[in-house]
């Protein structure tokens, strides 16, 4: 095995916490457009209902996926030991609190008559305006972790919070109309309203990922980064294609033409554009991840970086080569 | 001081009761990257595949015909301010008073952001200690006894790096990898007495670190190779 050169990528951080990232964007996202929602009066809207239910359980697996990762799990109750400098700490508080919140949040909404009182919208408009700022927070510290890493010159950029809360709002959004056909109370405007609602949403994370790309080409680490992030077929093709043009295309349609036709003909084809919006929300993720690299060091005009070469023959100790 | 001379790695010096400050030069021009300096890192420490401590870097310049090519050695650059225990979130990365930043093992737990933070990639995480051999062959005595070794002092699922080998430091030598360099290329001692030989070296030659930029302000200085 050979040594870590600098300009090597990153390999610590893959799939898993790519899953923690993507499933804490989705809590985030769904939980504060349902409480948006239930602050502009639709309380019992569909996707008020569906993305209030959304919220705790997200960051309940995302949250899985994370101690999956750890190395020694037992000690991840250590982790906010140290909010003043580190955003895992931070992090750590964050969703805690977020969790609470979203928890606290859906059972007053949904298994109380909380609402049905003065008093008690008062309590539901506090907890909920707490909650999205600390969805916000989620939302934002899925980005903010990655950009604050010193080490890997391609996520070190403020553009990369940017595209993880629009990513994370789309994503949020697109669970809620992949659910929201089961929920008895969907409406044609509804659907065509998140319909809408997710096309707009598409447009700004193309801006968004297209602003992060430009920015990482003005300088020569982030420039490998982002040619490599480019040549990967998931992400051209998994998620730029399939997880954003493709929904974006789907949610136009059904916007136009959900309110004059029978809505359950258009169910699957929204579901299916969802879905496929999620897995691309996924892949986005994973592959921000697995194209970071260690910047190139150089001394007295000399740089040292990782330098193509065949791979070694010898795939061992006490192997020959192949004859 | 004659740079083509040998230069003693000399000994860590304390200058009455006061706490030194560690650090490390590293003279390119003798370096020919034999690896020594790894292997002896290697041996000492106990690393497991894929984990150095100490490692070499080539690096080309110029362009053709007039091209070198050159070594460069690398370990935990012991900054001043190092972004590794700024993103620990549980407090197990330390820097002592000697300057020498640390790995507290039993409260690590193992997210790894440490290593992403680190632009100069001196830190690794192990998950299991795996055999040198190939194709699943059971560990040799000798790697048995590494990977006890290993788990007493840096442990598994957590990250772990150089740490000046500060156990022998603790006995007045030098670390590994500077008596083991053939070259000399590697001198150990007290960066803030001004008549050890690394302050010597630093301010005779220029001694410069690696991508000042990054802003860590290193403890591990160069000499320029030329």
């Amino acid at each position: 095995m050979n040594p870590k050169a600098n300009g090597q990528l990153q390999t610590e951080w893959s799939w898993w916490i790519a899953a923690y990232l993507f499933l804490g964007g989705i809590g985030g996202g769904a939980y504060a457009i349902a409480a948006v929602n239930w602050f502009l009066g639709e309380s019992a809207s569909a996707s008020t209902a569906v993305g209030l239910w959304i919220g705790f359980p997200a960051l309940l697996i995302g949250s899985v996926f994370l101690l999956v990762d750890l190395g020694t799990p037992r000690r991840a109750v250590l982790a906010g030991m140290k909010p003043g400098t580190s955003w895992i700490a931070r992090g750590f508080w964050i969703i805690t609190a977020f969790m609470v919140l979203a928890l606290l949040h859906l059972i007053l909404h949904a298994f109380t008559a909380v609402g049905q009182t003065a008093s008690g919208r008062m309590i539901l408009s506090v907890v909920g305006a707490a909650g999205i700022v600390c969805a916000v927070g989620t939302m934002a510290y899925t980005g903010i972790l990655l950009g604050a890493s010193k080490g890997i010159p391609f996520w070190r950029t403020g553009a990369v919070p940017v595209v993880f809360v629009i990513s994370a709002l789309v994503t949020g959004h697109f669970t809620i109309m992949l659910i929201a056909p089961f929920y008895r109370g969907v409406t044609a405007e509804a659907v065509q309203t998140m319909s809408l609602e997710a096309a707009a949403l598409v447009v700004l994370e193309v801006l968004a990922i297209l602003f992060f790309l430009q920015a990482a080409f003005k300088t020569p680490d982030p420039r490998e980064s982002a040619l490599r992030i480019l040549r990967k077929r998931s992400f051209v093709i998994g998620y730029f294609i399939l997880g954003l043009a493709v929904p974006f295309v789907t949610m136009l349609i059904v916007y136009r033409s959900v309110a004059s036709t029978e809505l359950s003909s258009y169910v699957p084809i929204a579901a299916g554009a969802a879905l496929l919006g999620l897995v691309g929300g996924l892949i986005l993720r994973q592959s921000v991840l697995v194209c970071g690299a260690l910047p190139t060091l150089n001394i007295a005009g000399f740089e040292f970086r990782r330098i193509a070469r065949p791979k070694d023959p010898k795939p061992g100790i006490g192997m020959l080569p192949p004859q | 001081m004659n740079r083509t001379q040998p230069i003693s790695a000399g000994q860590p010096s304390l200058s009455g009761l006061r706490m030194p400050r560690y650090g490390m030069v590293i003279d390119l021009k003798r370096c020919y990257g034999c690896y020594a300096c790894v292997m002896a890192c290697k041996v000492k420490n106990h690393t497991p595949p894929g984990v150095f401590w100490s490692r070499i870097l080539k690096g080309e310049a110029g362009t053709f015909p007039n091209v070198v090519r050159q070594a460069l050695p690398v370990l935990c650059m012991q900054c001043d301010e190092p972004s590794c225990l700024e993103v620990c979130p549980t407090g197990a990365t330390v820097k002592l008073d000697n300057g020498i930043v640390i790995v507290e093992k039993d409260k690590c737990m193992g997210c790894k952001y440490c290593m992403m933070a680190c632009p100069y990639g001196a830190r690794y995480s192990v998950d299991e200690w795996e055999s040198y051999f190939p194709d699943g062959l059971p560990l040799s005595p000798y790697e048995e006894f590494a990977k006890q070794a290993w788990e007493d002092k840096s442990g598994v699922g957590v990250a772990t790096k150089c740490d000046f080998c500060r156990d022998r430091i603790a006995e007045g030598r030098d670390p590994a990898c500077v008596e083991a360099c053939p070259a000399k290329a590697r001198t150990f001692g007290d960066l803030d007495d001004p008549d050890s030989e690394v302050s010597i070296l630093i301010k005779r030659y220029r001694g410069e670190v690696l991508n000042p930029e990054f802003g860590n302000k290193p403890k591990v200085y160069y000499l320029a190779p030329r």
